[in-house]
């Protein structure tokens, strides 16, 4: 809509949350001492100046992004808004991705609490449900699916790999 | 004559019915994976990566070569019939199969570009088992400053071919560069940026960065679609094709000439050797010189099986192409060699000058494969599963992505037993999902990673040895080289730009 407020948007957050974390390297790179002692670099040498060429371009891609919305602004270029309406999304993060980031958080808990194959189990159903269009669609193949995978997994890294997975007995 | 009897030895490694199963398993997957839109060769090779712990280095080697190629090939089956190129490296295929689609030619069309990748393939394999032992004899002239610039060479062509984002190809190689500083020093016994935590004095492994970057984001990216199939099964018509239908008519492959399959093929491998272009620039030179050549370039763009034959050839070749600097250099040019690097580090092996004739027999089989792959196995899978092509690129994704999220969550844990390093998957996926969103090139990210500490160490040595005097980097012969030819990419590619001679390509 015209009448909304000149906003910036991921392309200007992501390299300012990256200036944040360059910042915070770059201060302990300091930390690590003088950057050269008796004619040679030291370890503190490369990172400050990865760091500080890091902060130019960082700073560059923000000012080219403030850059490329205001051009937006002057309606030059409208089709950023049509992107908005592919999912829901928060701070041009979508629904789906913040809840796959979610469960994949909630798996890596359970998997050393439950075990492999519990864990996987219901990791994989809740994932079935996400990326099928919910719990009420093709419930059953989605459990059967959620066993299979679940199973073909086991088979391919403890039996065929030999790989040691947690188990939930073993806790 | 003993490099010539270690490379026919690659080939008698193959007779392996263990490494043979490999071979063909990995070809299958690297269809697949290639064929599937949204799936890529590189995420199948970044999910074998972990089972590589478990698998001997030449069957690993051998596996990773024929996904490579299979992946480069396969992408031209859902650019011919839907017009959704698989990978990149197909987007020029699209533009000729796809009216040959329209015309009822779709058949031919994957067989024209079945055959440019055989000859093609064959080609760039042939030319990687020549080239890189004269290759590796030239890597041993180089010494420390001569390395340092030849990295730095590497690293600013990979962030200079990010046409129209050159920022943020620095951004993601710079931001690779800083992760692997973490850890103890290349130099000194002394640990870095670790904040405190025990788990970091290692550093950061390979293996989660890959999985995270090119598996994990890749899930997250796909949470965004609302669609239940990797392509709508609708756009998918199944008309009866016949397993004759596949072979080009003999008329229409001496129109394209032998000379622009050999052409295409030395553009492709030249591509290839260059860091940062891969397939999809390969493919694009080659179809851009195929048209200026041709004494037709008015077919072009309405279904010429010509520029089929010039873009398969030349992303085929391209594979032979990006393993000469890795195999000899120990410099990734593209993910996938970065990952085969990754597989020869697990396995305490180090690529450079002497890799080739003390480890001939390790890479051996790897280059038999990328050759058997291009020259059996592409053409004999088209025959095969030809007729059934649309059937497997429509895939739920439900079963899909929750299918790779296992094996790549499980995976890195496989590694070293550890949940750490899952975590680490799923937090670079996280970042890699940002960057990727805003167009941040994330391969940039992962040969950052690989060739920064090499980049430090050498610098650090060169100067150390020359009293911390910065002129030992153009007083060095070598170094000089590099630099000189650091300059010379930078005005062609920069300053002085490609014209756009109309085909709208990008270089991705």
């Amino acid at each position: 809509m015209s009448s909304q407020r000149f906003s910036l948007g991921g392309g200007f957050y992501v390299p300012a949350v990256l200036a944040i974390i360059t910042v915070i390297y770059l201060i302990s790179a300091v930390q690590l001492g003088p950057p050269m002692k008796g004619g040679n670099m030291t370890a503190s040498f490369f990172p400050m100046v990865t760091a500080s060429i890091m902060l130019i371009a960082l700073v560059c891609a923000m000012a080219q992004e403030v850059n490329r919305k205001k051009g937006m602004e002057n309606g030059e270029n409208k089709e950023q808004e049509d992107l908005t309406k592919v999912s829901k999304s928060y701070a041009g993060v979508s629904l789906g991705a913040i809840g796959v980031v979610f469960l994949t958080a909630g798996y890596l808990l359970a998997f050393d609490l439950i075990g492999y194959v519990v864990s996987t189990f219901f990791y994989v159903l809740l994932l079935t449900f996400m990326f099928g269009g919910g719990v009420k669609k093709d419930w059953i193949f989605k459990l059967v699916s959620a066993a299979l995978i679940t199973s073909v997994g086991y088979l391919l890294f403890e039996v065929f790999f030999q790989v040691r997975l947690p188990t939930f007995w073993s806790q | 004559m003993e490099p010539i009897y270690g490379l026919l030895g690659g080939f008698a490694a193959l007779a392996n019915p263990e490494t043979l199963l490999y071979m063909v398993g990995g070809f299958l997957i690297g269809t697949l994976f290639g064929a599937v839109p949204g799936l890529t060769s590189v995420l199948a090779i970044a999910l074998l990566l972990p089972l590589t712990y478990s698998l001997d280095v030449t069957t690993a080697l051998v596996a990773c070569a024929s996904i490579f190629m299979a992946g480069m090939c396969s992408g031209s089956i859902t650019a011919t019939t839907i017009n959704i190129p698989g990978a990149p490296s197909s987007m020029m295929t699209a533009i000729e199969g796809y009216p040959m689609q329209k015309r009822g030619e779709g058949a031919k069309a994957l067989g024209h570009a079945a055959l440019g990748s055989m000859i093609g393939g064959s080609i760039g394999a042939l030319l990687l088992m020549v080239v890189s032992p004269l290759a590796a004899d030239v890597a041993l002239l180089i010494r420390t400053p001569g390395k340092f610039s030849l990295i730095a060479f590497a690293l600013i062509v990979i962030i200079i071919s990010q046409r129209g984002s050159v920022t943020k190809g620095m951004i993601a190689t710079l931001l690779g560069v800083m992760i692997a500083t973490i850890g103890i020093d290349v130099v000194q016994p002394m640990v870095r940026f670790t904040f405190g935590t025990s788990v970091l004095v290692q550093g950061i492994n390979m293996m989660p960065l890959i999985i995270g970057t090119f598996a994990i984001s890749e899930i997250l990216i796909q949470a965004d679609s609302r669609s239940m199939h990797t392509v709508d099964p609708n756009k998918l018509q199944a008309s009866k094709v016949r397993r004759r239908d596949f072979i080009p008519p003999l008329s229409e492959v001496r129109e394209i000439g032998i000379l622009r399959y050999l052409k295409s093929s030395l553009i492709g491998y030249s591509v290839g050797i260059l860091p940062g272009a891969g397939g999809s620039m390969a493919a694009f030179v080659s179809y851009a010189e195929s048209m200026r050549s041709s004494k037709h370039p008015e077919r072009y763009g309405k279904g010429n099986p010509e520029g089929i034959a010039a873009a398969e050839s030349a992303n085929n070749s391209m594979c032979g192409g990006a393993f000469v600097p890795m195999l000899t250099f120990g410099i990734p040019g593209d993910p996938t060699t970065a990952i085969v690097l990754g597989v020869l580090v697990i396995n305490g092996l180090q690529p450079g000058p002497q890799f080739m004739t003390q480890q001939l027999d390790l890479v051996a089989p790897m280059f038999a494969s990328l050759f058997v792959s291009a020259l059996v196995l592409v053409p004999l899978t088209l025959y095969l599963l030809g007729p059934y092509f649309l059937r497997i690129v429509s895939i739920r994704r439900d079963v899909l992505y929750s299918s790779i999220a296992v094996v790549a969550l499980v995976g890195s844990y496989v590694a070293t037993y550890s949940k750490f390093q899952m975590a680490l998957s799923l937090a670079f996926g996280v970042l890699a999902y940002f960057l990727r969103k805003q167009n941040y090139p994330t391969v940039c990210l992962l040969l950052g990673f690989v060739l920064g500490p090499s980049l430090e160490e050498y610098c650090r040595r060169a100067l150390s040895i020359n009293d911390g005097n910065p002129l030992i980097f153009l007083t060095s012969f070598d170094s000089l080289f590099f630099i000189i030819l650091t300059v010379v990419f930078f005005y062609f590619m920069v300053v002085r730009k490609p014209k756009n001679n109309g085909l709208g390509a990008s270089s991705g």
